[in-house]
């Protein structure tokens, strides 16, 4: 696969490294529930199609993104930096 | 941020000899096929070379600060900024190194950045070759998943990748007599293995290595 | 016998001034530049090349390309011998050697082709219903046996040679396949100024037209070839790669290509590789490799001598050999009379065409006629036969009579299945096109498109026509301005009508449908019987098409025969898909320089000369090269060197490299903040020039990895890892920061590779250091006490890092210099050592240190431990939140019953404990229910003369005192231990603080 890094360009995926699905929130330890925490830790969706799920690019720029890719046919739709920029921040 | 080498060799203890992240790895002179060498690597040493990082934001009291002192474009995209004896690569989102040619001053310009950016030495940390020759190219083939080709990786572009699993930084500089002429940065650690790879992929070509003075300081 | 006595005296596209000798078992033969080891085979008049997987049957050359079943051969001698060669694409050159394969004792005379005569036994499902029981048979009596009788040729026994690489390329427009269609495409993309990369596998380019004699504007087709090549080869930014297989069509525009580039000479020129494997990364990609001609299954269609009816054109037009000289062809296309058109242009007897349809084109008629050759309308050849080489061929007519004809060779046609293996490799199903009776490509992936043959469109005028447009429409998508259009070429009349036929029952003998496999068409019928009747479990219960040919001149006759069986049609009956790669590929070219010490990048610390010249054993960490231990001469065992390296620390000083730890450099307003939430226990009130000890889990509550790190300002830290998890734990840092909590100001960087750092351990530690540090620097212990951190300098200014940290248990400092000073830090530690008998110690003396001081590594962070399990619970803060800190108190992890760390010593003190060993009660059978834990680390301590170890125990700090079994199966290791305190030696830790 080629993975379209919004920082680096189109990267082969061997520069990159999968974790999976961006969509879980943390939840904050200091009020969660063992079950919330248990969730956000182990339970995951596996849609055949769509999925926004979290690549590093470790050889490259470093940097975590959201890349939305059809599971089915691997097309990439999107690939967005996981760390929200502000406006006129640095690329 | 202070730096050994403002330190003149005279104010250091006998026996504190630097020893180049090439020692013993590198050989002058030339290997592979016969004939003009299609390929040039030279040993780059003494570099000063530092991280920069800015805080969320800071990008553009950086960029004036390199403007005004240095001369030097802020890249905000994977490009490098030259000017004489020194340089400005981007290294990721607010992320770039910053070189200099030698380490004489080179604490000096860092100090004048503190406060801008977080700044880190990495002098003694990476090694770094310049590559050129008819036949670069085909040499970094054997390895670079980068497109070097001249419409696609123009003078001044950059890259962060990995080449035979060993993270590369590199760069374009200015065309030399051979043409295209790349700067490849690689961990220190690393140097040895990333030679091992250069070398086989280069040989094909017939390859000159060069070594400054400077750089054949030390035991090896 | 006459040299090469199947060549023709002219023609052909071989160079007949270059004669190049070689070896067939052992025989030596003579070739000619341009020919292929199957071309110079048949011009020398050997048909016989090969046995049969299974049955051990004789087989000849069935075509003359990529998709040759039969002519599978060993390539080459001694360490470069390679097996399962095919002979048609072997490109020959002066010196070859080749064995046939699957023969014993010999090729003409075969011992093992009685498995023929016993062929009931081995029909499909044979391997499934045969060797099932008893189970202890199979390795000992079945397999042997099997990997015997049925092999593919011998790998060889050495290491190969050779080298390989692997390389990368970008273009605009990749074109697969060197055709009239293929170079037409390559052109038009060409000349609008797009990058082009066209590869053919063949070592000459023009794909079909170097098999036929055609025209093209009223010129030989040969003309239009070497001026498109000129201006091809004018062109800078197209490049021609002959000799390049597209093996493999990946997702995103990337292309597995191999690249033979020396296996035409003996061996590779110095410097120059065997193989090259491409990554080719392509915009838009044309598929035009052409086509691939059908078999037709009848009795004895495996016998030598009989082969595709356009190899044999390929044969008598390209390579100048006549196949055979009495010839009989077997043909359901009009495609097939031209060769017999060709074959009796070139002097060969034309005895007999045979054509299943009843109305034949009047044309063909009356060229037969002039030809000589006795037509055979509404007929079939039902048997061929003749053991090693055919002699003779059954002629059915529609009435079934039948009739016998002596021939040498029998051409057979059943038209072309667009080779549209590549199409498919993104799981793309082909869908059947009953025009031309065969699968062309269906959905496409993304960017490729098919021109001429592969897409079905057969004639070399819709190859010309295709490959013009569509390499323009490539370029156009690329971005780049169409020229001119090309005007349509005028070819020569061909003819394509086809009525195929799939297989002619009732001969006598075996009926091939895979050759490579040995599968017939009895075996499909068993299958059908047997309930196998969908394709895929066709394919995977009779092994059809699952060969290293996958099928390719198989799979259609199978599924054709399963639509008879099942009375449905074709498309109902449904196709298999094709998987990469399209053709072998050898492991080594995947490879390239990856092998041997290049498998993967080593690292060396910048102390690494030095500890070479202390004469270092070295171990592999991860990818760093560690000094293990410094062996002294006349010490002959490691245990020797560990325990004098041991004994030097504890009572004088040692010195160590510990420059492989992970060094990451955090700075920023939030940088005390990101510890907090990483590290398990407290870190806001660390002060500026302090180390503190740190735990790291992962969000399930597990331990991630440990180290100090220190406070170098109020908003800048150093933290160290593990060498093992440096890169994990950036990673890791870089999500919390980056993914869980983007607003906080951290700016982190690796330092890792800019500091050389050396421990110096050992009550002399202090004396030893101030050798070497500049004077005005106090570490006195007032002044530098245990945790201090603080940059200082050495050698009369160089920048230092001084941290007084410990893993022995010793008073002991860590230095950090400048990677460019580490080796001269080294020598200055040494120089300033020596009248304190300093010595240098590894990884294995520092291992026995820690776990004397009851120290976890990289043994107990295994992943599968809690902070609790290792005694470390308590540094867990309750009044923050922490990653893994909600996960860690899930009750399995927090029960008392989960094993903990503790120590153990042998209750015979000379006795050897073994990591891995399982922690049994004495008196009790060792089973897993009786399992309470097992020894993650021991080690021998020169101190209390004793082998001591950690583990993980159920209950374990409670337990002191108690003995219990360690269990070690695999050693048969089965002793007593007394579990004790993990600290064996200073318990109260009053040496670190001297």
């Amino acid at each position: 696969m080629r993975i379209p890094c919004p920082h680096c360009g189109a990267r082969d995926a061997q520069e990159f490294t999968y974790l999976g699905d961006a969509n879980p929130k943390r939840p904050d330890g200091m009020e969660a529930t063992e079950a919330a925490m248990f969730d956000y830790v182990y339970q995951r969706d596996n849609p055949a199609g769509r999925f926004r799920e979290l690549w590093y690019h470790g050889a490259g720029c470093h940097a975590w993104l959201v890349v939305t890719r059809d599971t089915k046919t691997h097309a990439i739709e999107a690939a967005e930096p996981a760390k929200p920029t502000k406006a006129g921040a640095a690329a | 941020m202070s730096d050994a080498a403002t330190k003149s060799d005279a104010a250091m203890k006998p026996g504190w000899t630097p020893r180049s992240a090439w020692a013993g790895i590198l050989s002058e002179g030339s290997f592979g096929a016969k004939g003009p060498a299609g390929v040039t690597a030279t040993a780059r040493e003494g570099l000063g070379i530092a991280s920069l990082i800015v805080a969320e934001g800071g990008d553009a009291a950086l960029a004036k600060a390199m403007k005004a002192r240095f001369g030097l474009a802020l890249p905000s995209t994977p490009q490098a900024a030259i000017s004489a004896g020194r340089a400005l690569v981007w290294a990721g989102p607010g992320q770039w190194l910053f070189i200099a040619g030698d380490r004489g001053g080179f604490a000096d310009d860092l100090q004048a950045l503190s406060g801008l950016a977080a700044i880190a030495d990495q002098s003694d940390g990476r090694a770094v070759l310049t590559l050129s020759g008819d036949k670069i190219r085909a040499a970094l083939a054997k390895g670079c998943m980068i497109d070097l080709h001249p419409s696609a990786f123009s003078v001044g572009s950059s890259a962060l990748t990995s080449i035979a699993h060993i993270g590369v930084h590199l760069w374009r500089a200015e065309d030399g007599p051979n043409g295209a002429v790349f700067e490849f940065m690689v961990a220190r650690s690393m140097a040895g293995s990333f030679w091992s790879w250069f070398s086989a992929s280069a040989a094909e070509f017939g390859c000159q290595v060069t070594i400054p003075r400077a750089c054949r300081v030390g035991r090896g | 016998m006459s040299s090469q006595p199947f060549r023709l005296s002219a023609g052909g596209l071989i160079d007949r001034t270059q004669a190049q000798s070689f070896r067939f078992d052992g025989k030596r033969y003579e070739g000619y530049a341009g020919d292929t080891l199957a071309s110079a085979l048949l011009a020398n008049g050997v048909r016989l090349v090969g046995r049969s997987f299974k049955y051990h049957r004789p087989r000849g050359i069935l075509s003359a390309g990529a998709e040759e079943p039969n002519a599978l051969v060993e390539l080459r001698a001694g360490a470069r011998r390679e097996p399962n060669t095919r002979a048609t694409v072997a490109e020959l050159y002066h010196g070859l050697e080749a064995r046939s394969q699957n023969r014993w004792p010999s090729l003409a005379f075969d011992l093992l082709s009685v498995n023929s005569l016993f062929g009931a036994g081995l029909v499909a499902g044979f391997y499934y219903k045969t060797f099932m029981w008893p189970a202890a048979f199979w390795e000992k009596l079945y397999e042997p046996l099997i990997r015997r009788a049925a092999g593919l040729g011998r790998a060889a026994p050495h290491e190969d040679p050779d080298h390989y690489e692997k390389a990368f390329a970008f273009c605009d427009v990749l074109v697969i396949g060197g055709g009239p269609a293929g170079l037409a495409a390559a052109l038009a993309a060409g000349r609008s100024g797009a990058r082009v990369i066209l590869c053919d596998e063949d070592f000459r380019l023009g794909g079909a037209l170097l098999a036929e004699k055609r025209e093209i504007d009223g010129r030989p087709a040969a003309e239009w070839l070497a001026a498109t090549l000129a201006e091809l080869a004018s062109l800078p930014d197209v490049t021609i790669m002959p000799r390049s297989t597209v093996y493999g069509v990946y997702d995103h525009g990337i292309y597995g290509v191999v690249e033979r580039v020396n296996d035409h000479l003996p061996v590779p020129p110095v410097h120059q590789p065997r193989q090259r494997a491409w990554r080719i990364n392509a915009k838009r990609a044309i598929l035009a490799a052409g086509a691939i001609e059908r078999p037709i299954v009848f009795a004895g269609n495996d016998t030598p001598g009989v082969m595709l009816a356009g190899a044999v054109r390929a044969y008598v037009n390209r390579y100048a050999v006549l196949p055979g000289r009495e010839a009989v062809v077997f043909t359901s296309s009009d495609d097939g009379w031209a060769t017999m058109r060709d074959l009796a242009a070139a002097g060969a007897k034309v005895a007999a065409i045979v054509d299943p349809r009843v109305e034949i084109d009047a044309g063909l008629m009356a060229l037969a006629s002039r030809i000589g050759a006795q037509v055979f309308a509404g007929s079939v050849v039902s048997s061929a036969s003749g053991g090693r080489a055919l002699d003779r061929v059954t002629i059915r007519d529609a009435s079934g009579r039948e009739q016998s004809i002596a021939c040498d060779l029998l051409a057979v046609s059943n038209g072309w299945n667009p080779t549209l293996h590549l199409t498919s490799h993104q799981n793309s199903r082909p869908v059947w096109d009953e025009a031309i009776h065969a699968f062309v490509p269906g959905q496409m992936p993304a960017g490729l498109s098919v021109a001429g043959s592969a897409a079905g469109r057969f004639s070399l005028a819709q190859a010309l026509a295709d490959g013009a447009r569509q390499g323009t429409e490539a370029a156009i998508d690329c971005g780049f301005a169409a020229k001119a259009e090309l005007p349509p070429r005028k070819t020569d009349p061909e003819g394509i009508a086809l009525s195929p036929v799939w297989r002619v029952k009732g001969g006598k003998g075996k009926a091939f449908v895979d050759f490579q496999n040995d599968v017939t068409d009895k075996d499909v019928e068993l299958a059908a019987r047997e309930g196998f009747k969908p394709v895929e479990h066709l394919k995977r219960y009779t092994t059809l098409g699952m060969a290293t040919d996958q099928g390719k001149t198989s799979n259609i006759a199978g599924l054709a025969i399963m639509a008879e069986l099942t009375a449905k049609t074709i498309p109902e009956t449904g196709t298999t898909i094709f998987r990469p790669p399209y053709t072998p590929v050898a492991i080594g070219a995947l490879g390239g320089h990856h092998r041997g010490r290049d498998f993967r990048p080593t690292r060396l610390a910048p102390t690494h000369q030095w500890s070479q010249d202390q004469g270092a054993v070295f171990v592999e960490s991860g990818a760093w090269m560690r000094a293990q231990y410094y062996p002294k001469a006349g010490e002959t065992d490691w245990l020797t060197t560990v325990n004098r390296e041991v004994l030097a620390v504890r009572n004088g000083v040692g010195l160590c490299d510990v420059s492989t730890l992970g060094k990451i450099d955090i700075q920023g307003a939030d940088a005390a903040e990101i510890l907090e939430r990483v590290y398990i226990n407290g870190w806001k009130a660390l002060p500026v020039g302090k180390a503190r000890y740190g735990l790291m889990l992962r969000e399930d509550g597990f331990v991630m990895d440990d180290g100090t790190t220190s406070r170098l300002g109020e908003t800048h830290f150093l933290m160290t890892t593990t060498t093992a998890n440096a890169g994990k734990v950036m990673q890791h840092l870089e999500f919390c920061h980056q993914v869980l909590w983007p607003s906080l100001d951290i700016r982190m960087v690796s330092v890792s590779e800019q500091w050389a750092q050396a421990a110096i351990a050992g009550p002399k530690a202090r004396a030893v250091l101030q050798g070497v540090i500049d004077p005005q620097h106090d570490i006195s212990n007032e002044a530098f006490p245990y945790l201090a951190a603080r940059e200082i300098t050495v050698g009369g200014g160089i920048p230092a890092r001084l941290f007084r940290i410990s893993f022995s248990g010793e008073l002991a400092y860590e230095l950090a210099v400048p990677a460019d000073y580490g080796d001269a830090m080294m020598r200055a530690l040494m120089a300033a050592g020596e009248p304190h008998g300093i010595c240098a110690y590894g990884t294995e003396a520092l291992g026995v240190m820690r776990i004397e001081k009851g120290h976890v590594a990289g043994n107990e962070l295994s992943g599968q431990t809690t902070a609790r399990d290792l005694g470390l619970g308590k540094m867990m803060s309750s009044k923050k939140d922490f990653i893994g800190r909600v996960m860690a108190k899930r009750e399995a992890l927090v029960e008392a019953e989960r094993p903990s760390l503790i120590g153990f010593k042998a209750v015979d003190p000379s006795q050897r404990l073994r990591a891995g060993a399982h922690f049994i009660a004495i008196g009790k059978p060792a089973t897993m229910e009786n399992d309470e834990g097992y020894m993650t680390s021991v080690a021998y301590s020169p101190n209390l003369k004793h082998w001591m170890g950690l583990g993980l125990l159920k209950n374990g700090a409670s337990r002191i005192g108690e003995r219990i079994r360690a269990v070690d199966p695999v050693r048969n290791g089965d002793i007593e231990v007394e579990i004790c305190s993990p600290v064996f030696v200073d318990p109260e830790g009053t040496r670190l603080h001297v």
